[in-house]
C-alpha cells in the first residue's frame, strides 16, 4: 500500500472516530439541556431547599392583666429539641439513642414522636422533645457539633400566675388540631400553632395571637447557619386588660375552697365582671407545657368535671332567689300591694295538690316579710294570680332564660318556661299546677349563676341590664378588633318596687333573715338565699343534697356590686353560700376603704 | 542542546500551534476561576495559586515537549518503556500510599505518579508499534503484540491498585487498534469479550467501587452515601439554568453541597455558576481541542505522528466523557479528573504534556 493510500484509509477511520466523539458530546449536551433548561425549576427548587432554611419565629401570645394591671398570664422562654433527618449522617434511631443517654426524655417518648412524623419530608424538622431543662440544653449544646441533625428551637410558652387562679376565665391553650385547621375558627392558622382552647384564651385568640415571624438562613451541607438572609420579626400578640380584680377572684376561690360551686362578682352599673370562680378547676399551665395523657385522663374522668365553667355553662333551678322576680312582677302587675297580708299555714292546696312551705307556718305575712323569710305559700299565691305567661314575660324582661352575652365561649341560656315554651318543647299544654312550682323557682325554670347575679343586680340598680364582660370593648377597638358595643337595656320598673326589693333583701341579711352570714360590718349588704332542688339524682351520691344559692348586692340602697354564689350539694343557701359572698364583699369593701383612706387629702383630714 | 536550539529557531515559533495552546489556556482559565470560586470557603491552602503554578509549569513543559522531535522519542521508546516499568514496579513495592493506592514516587517532599508518565510512554510505544505496519487490517498476532505492549504497564498500574487510572489507558489501545485497522469480525469479537469480562471484573472491585456502580444505576437508594454526590451534582447543574447563578453565586458550590468540587466535580460548578451557556462554551472548547488535534492527525508527515495524536486524543476524550458524564449521572463515579479544568498537579501536567506531544507532531510535519 502506498503511503498516500494508507493515510487516506487511516484518515477515513479517524473521521469515524470523530463522528463517534461528536455523538458522545451531543449526548452530554442533551443531558445538560434536560437538567438546566427543561427541568431547571425542579432543580432550582431543590437547591433552594438545600440551602435556605425557613426557621419559624413563634410570636409570644399577648399577656392577660387584671383591672389593676397585675399579670395573670404571660410567657416564659422555652427550648424544644428538633431533628432534621436530611442533615443526619446516622439513622434517627441512632440519634435518639445518643440523646436518650443524656436527656431527661426517654427513648420511647422520642421514638413515639418520630413515628408520628416519619412520613413527613426529610427536610422538615421533627419535634423530639419539648421544654428542655437547663441541664438538657447544656447536654445538647455540648454534643451539638457531633450531631448536626439536631437543633434547639425557641418557643415562648404560656405561664399563668396562679396555678388554678381564674382558670375558667383564662381558659387554656393547645396545639391546633388537624380538624380545627379545616374549620372556621382556626382556618387561617397553620399546623403546629398554639391556639386558645377555652375561656378568654379562645374568645380573644385573634387578639392574643401575634404574627409569627421567620428567619431565612443560609445553611451549609452540615445544616449549620452560614448567614442570616433576612428576618421577619414576630409581632407579639396584643395584651388583654380584663375587668377581673385578682383580690376578689382569690377571695372567691378561697372561700369556695374544695367545694363544687361558683362565685361571681359583677358591677351591675357597667357589666364589668370582677370575679368569676368555678370549682373544681384545672391548672392551665398543664396545657402550656403539654398535658400528659394520664393528667388529661384524670381531669376528664373526674365526676366533678373540672373543665365545666359552672358560672355560665351549667343551668340550675334558681330556687327561692326567683322570689325576687315574683315580687317585682306582682308589684308591677298590681296583683299585690305592700300592705296585703297572706296567711301561711305551712302549706296550701292548689289544683288538688298540696304545696308545702319550708316552715310550719309563717302566719299572716306581708310581701316584705314573705321575701325576707322566703315564705313559699305567699309566692304560690302570687304565682297562681299572675299565671305563667306574666311570670315568664317579667322574668325574661329582667334577664332570665337568655344568654347574658358575656365574652366567654359556651354560655348557656337557661330556661324561662311559658305555655308557648312547653307546647314547643313537649307538645303538651301548660298546667296551672306547674306555675305553683315555678313561683318558688322550681320546676323547669333554670338559670346560670352568672345570669341570676346579673338579673338580680340589674333589678337592684333600677332595671338596667348591662351586658357582663371581662374585657372593655373600647379597649378591644383600640387594639384593632371589631366588636359590637356592649348591650345596655333598661326596662320599666317602678321605683317603689325596686325600693321594696332592696329593703326586703337588706332584711334577709341584716334583720333575722336567712342570709345573715353574708353581713359585712359597716356596709349594707342585701341578698337572697335559695335552695335548689336536685335535678339529677343519679349522677353521684353527694347530689342527693340540695344546692345552695346566695345572690346579693351592696350597698342595698345604691348597689355598686352584685355577687352570686352557688354551692353544689351545699345544703342551705344561708349556711353554705352566704359566707362565700361575705368573703368577696368584705374584700371589696376593705379595698374600697383602703382606697378612700389613701386618697384622703390633708384638707379632708383637717375638716374631720 | 538540541532542545534550546529548537526553542530559538524561528521555524518552531512560526509552526507552533497557537490555537491549541490558547484553547487549553481558555479551558484552564475557566478551571482556575471555578477553582477559586469553589474553594472560597475552604480553610486549607490556596488552591487557586497552586493551580496557577501547575498551569505555568504545564505550559513550560508543553513547550519543551513540543520542541522535541517525536521521532527521537519513538526511536528510544524502548528505554522510556523499560524505565517506566521499573518506576511502576518500584512504587508498587516502596511507593507512598495515597487514598488507598500505592502510586506515588516520593523524592523528599516532591512526589509524582509514575502512572502519569506511563500514559505518555504507552501512547508513544503503541504509536511506534502501530506505525510499523502498513496493511489494511492487522493480523491476530499483531493485535496480541500491541495488546501486550499496552498491557504490561497498565496491569502494573491496576495492581497499585488504581483501576480508575488503568481504565484511562483503554481508549489509547482501542482507538489505536481501530484506526490501524481491525477486521469487522475481530471488532465484534473484541466488543463481546469486553462485555463478557464485565461480570468477571465485578469480583475484582472493592466494596466502595461496587457501591458506586449500584448507586449509579439507582442513585436514590443511598441519598446520603455515594448517591449523595450525584444527586447534589445534578441539583447544582439543574439550578444553573440557562445563564447560571453567576460566578461565586452557586449555592450548591459555595455552601459545600458539592463533593470534591474543585477536582472531580469542577464541571458541576461550571454548570451551576455559568449555566447551560457556560457548559456549551466549555464543551465547545474541549471539542475544538479534540477536532483541531485530530485534524492535525489527518495530515502528518508519517503515521507515527498520527498514532501519537490518536493516542493522546483518545485519552483526553475518555477523561472528558467519563468526567462530564459522571457529574450529570450518565457515568458511575470514578474519580477521573477533567483535563485542564480539574485542580491537581498530575492532571494538569499530563494534559499539557499530552498537548505538547500533539503540537510536536504538527511541528514535525514541516521539519526537513
Amino acid at each position: 500500500m502506498r503511503q498516500r493510500d494508507e493515510l487516506e484509509l487511516l484518515n477515513s477511520r479517524i473521521v469515524v472516530v470523530l463522528g463517534a466523539i461528536l455523538v458522545a458530546f451531543a449526548i452530554l449536551v442533551f443531558g445538560f439541556w434536560r437538567h438546566q433548561i427543561a427541568q431547571s425549576p425542579y432543580y432550582q427548587g431543590l437547591a433552594e431547599r438545600n440551602r435556605i432554611r425557613d426557621i419559624p419565629l413563634e410570636a409570644p401570645r399577648g399577656k392577660i392583666y387584671d383591672r389593676e394591671r397585675r399579670i395573670i398570664a404571660d410567657n416564659r422562654p422555652s427550648w424544644n429539641l428538633t431533628l432534621t433527618r436530611e442533615d443526619s449522617p446516622r439513622s434517627p434511631e441512632e440519634t435518639i439513642a445518643i440523646l436518650a443517654a443524656g436527656l431527661d426524655a426517654t427513648e420511647e417518648e422520642m421514638l413515639d414522636r418520630l413515628d408520628r412524623r416519619r412520613s413527613s419530608p426529610e427536610y422538615q424538622s421533627i419535634l423530639l422533645y419539648e421544654d428542655l431543662s437547663l441541664a438538657d440544653i447544656a447536654f445538647v449544646e455540648a454534643r451539638g457539633f457531633e450531631l448536626p441533625e439536631i437543633s434547639l428551637s425557641f418557643q415562648p410558652r404560656r405561664r399563668y400566675e396562679g396555678a388554678e387562679l381564674a382558670a375558667h376565665v383564662l381558659g387554656y391553650v393547645g396545639e391546633v388540631t388537624q380538624a380545627e385547621l379545616s374549620g372556621d375558627e382556626f382556618g387561617d392558622r397553620k399546623a403546629g400553632d398554639i391556639v386558645g382552647r377555652f375561656g378568654l384564651e379562645r374568645q380573644y385568640d385573634a387578639l392574643l395571637q401575634g404574627t409569627d415571624g421567620t428567619r431565612l438562613v443560609l445553611v451549609n451541607n452540615f445544616g449549620r447557619e452560614m448567614e442570616v438572609l433576612g428576618e421577619l420579626k414576630p409581632v407579639p400578640g396584643k395584651d388583654l386588660v380584663t375587668t377581673l380584680d385578682l383580690d376578689l377572684q382569690r377571695a372567691a376561690e378561697m372561700a369556695l375552697g374544695d367545694r363544687t360551686g361558683v362565685a361571681v362578682a359583677i358591677l351591675p352599673a357597667t357589666g364589668e365582671v370582677l370575679a368569676l370562680a368555678s370549682r373544681p378547676a384545672f391548672d392551665p399551665t398543664l396545657f402550656a407545657r403539654g398535658i400528659l395523657p394520664e393528667e388529661w385522663d384524670a381531669l376528664v374522668s373526674d365526676p366533678r368535671d373540672p373543665f365545666q365553667n359552672r358560672a355560665i355553662q351549667n343551668r340550675f333551678s334558681p330556687g327561692s332567689v326567683f322570689k325576687i322576680f315574683m315580687t317585682a312582677a306582682a308589684l308591677e302587675e298590681h296583683v299585690v300591694t305592700s300592705d296585703v297580708a297572706i296567711l301561711c299555714q305551712g302549706g296550701k292546696v292548689f289544683y288538688g295538690n298540696r304545696f308545702d312551705c319550708w316552715s310550719a307556718g309563717h302566719g299572716h305575712v306581708s310581701l316584705l316579710d314573705a321575701l325576707v323569710h322566703s315564705c313559699n305559700v305567699f309566692f304560690y299565691t302570687l304565682g297562681d294570680q299572675l299565671g305563667i305567661d306574666r311570670i315568664s314575660a317579667y322574668a325574661t324582661m329582667m334577664g332570665l332564660g337568655q344568654r347574658t352575652g358575656i365574652d366567654l365561649p359556651g354560655e348557656d341560656a337557661g330556661i324561662m318556661p311559658s305555655a308557648e315554651w312547653k307546647m314547643r318543647t313537649t307538645g303538651d299544654r301548660w298546667y296551672p299546677g306547674e306555675t305553683i312550682s315555678v313561683s318558688i323557682g322550681q320546676g323547669p325554670v333554670s338559670v346560670t349563676p352568672l345570669q341570676l347575679t346579673y338579673a338580680v343586680g340589674g333589678l337592684a340598680v333600677g332595671g338596667v341590664l348591662n351586658q357582663p364582660h371581662l374585657v372593655n370593648p373600647e379597649f378591644l377597638r383600640q387594639a384593632g378588633l371589631e366588636v359590637p358595643a356592649l348591650r345596655s337595656e333598661t326596662y320599666p320598673v317602678a321605683a317603689d318596687t325596686v325600693a321594696l326589693v332592696q329593703r326586703a333583701l337588706w332584711g334577709v341579711v341584716n334583720d333575722a333573715g336567712t342570709g345573715t352570714r353574708a353581713r359585712v360590718d359597716g356596709f349594707d349588704v342585701a341578698g337572697k338565699t335559695g335552695t335548689a332542688q336536685v335535678v339529677r339524682k343519679d349522677a353521684y351520691s353527694a347530689e342527693f343534697e340540695d344546692h345552695a344559692w346566695f345572690i346579693g348586692f351592696a350597698p342595698y340602697d345604691a348597689p355598686e356590686i352584685a355577687v352570686g354564689v352557688f354551692v353544689e350539694s351545699g345544703g342551705h343557701g344561708g349556711s353554705a353560700a352566704a359566707p362565700v359572698a361575705q368573703a368577696i364583699l368584705q374584700t371589696y369593701f376593705d379595698k374600697k376603704s383602703a382606697r378612700l383612706t389613701r386618697n384622703r387629702t390633708p384638707e379632708m383630714a383637717r375638716n374631720d | 542542546m538540541r532542545l534550546i536550539d529548537a526553542l530559538r529557531s524561528r521555524r518552531f515559533w512560526q509552526d507552533f500551534d497557537w490555537f491549541l495552546l490558547l484553547t487549553a489556556l481558555a479551558l484552564s482559565s475557566i478551571g482556575l476561576l471555578e477553582i477559586y470560586s469553589s474553594t472560597l470557603n475552604m480553610d486549607s491552602g490556596n488552591f487557586f495559586l497552586r493551580q496557577l503554578v501547575w498551569i505555568s509549569i504545564g505550559v513550560g513543559l508543553l513547550f519543551v515537549v513540543a520542541s522535541i522531535d517525536y521521532h527521537v522519542l519513538a526511536e528510544h521508546v524502548i528505554f522510556l518503556y523499560a524505565g517506566t516499568l521499573l518506576l511502576l514496579a518500584y512504587v508498587l513495592v516502596f511507593g507512598r500510599t495515597v487514598s488507598g493506592a500505592r502510586s506515588w514516587f516520593g523524592v523528599g517532599s516532591f512526589g509524582f505518579q509514575p502512572s502519569e508518565i506511563a500514559k505518555m510512554v504507552v501512547v508513544i510505544a503503541l504509536a511506534r508499534f502501530l506505525a510499523g505496519h502498513k496493511e489494511r487490517y492487522m493480523t491476530f498476532g499483531q493485535i496480541l503484540a500491541a495488546g501486550a505492549i499496552w498491557a504490561v504497564p497498565v496491569i502494573l498500574v491496576g495492581l497499585q491498585p488504581d483501576l480508575g487510572t488503568a481504565l484511562t489507558f483503554v481508549p489509547v489501545l482501542a482507538i489505536g487498534l481501530f484506526v490501524r485497522g481491525v477486521r469487522p469480525m475481530a471488532l465484534v469479537a473484541g466488543g463481546l469479550i469486553v462485555i463478557l469480562m464485565m461480570p468477571v471484573t465485578w469480583f475484582f472491585l472493592k466494596d466502595y467501587q461496587k457501591d458506586r456502580i449500584i448507586t449509579f444505576v439507582q442513585p436514590e437508594t443511598d441519598p446520603l452515601g455515594s448517591g449523595y454526590q450525584v444527586i447534589q451534582s445534578k441539583i447544582a447543574i439543574g439550578s444553573g439554568g440557562m445563564w447560571g447563578t453567576g460566578l461565586f453565586q452557586g449555592s450548591q458550590n459555595q455552601l459545600g453541597f458539592l463533593p470534591t468540587r474543585h477536582t472531580d466535580f469542577i464541571f458541576s460548578v461550571v454548570a451551576e455558576e455559568l449555566g447551560f451557556v457556560g457548559v456549551c462554551v466549555t464543551l465547545g472548547l474541549l471539542l475544538a481541542l479534540v477536532f483541531r488535534s485530530l485534524s492535525l492527525a489527518r495530515m502528518p508527515r508519517d503515521t507515527l505522528g498520527l498514532f501519537i495524536i490518536v493516542g493522546v486524543v483518545g485519552m483526553f476524550v475518555f477523561h472528558i466523557l467519563v468526567n462530564v458524564g459522571m457529574v450529570i449521572g450518565f457515568m458511575p463515579i470514578t474519580g477521573i479528573p477533567l483535563p485542564f479544568l480539574s485542580y491537581g498537579g498530575s492532571s494538569v501536567l499530563t494534559a499539557f504534556i499530552g498537548l505538547g506531544l500533539i503540537i510536536s507532531v504538527r511541528g514535525g510535519r514541516l521539519v526537513n
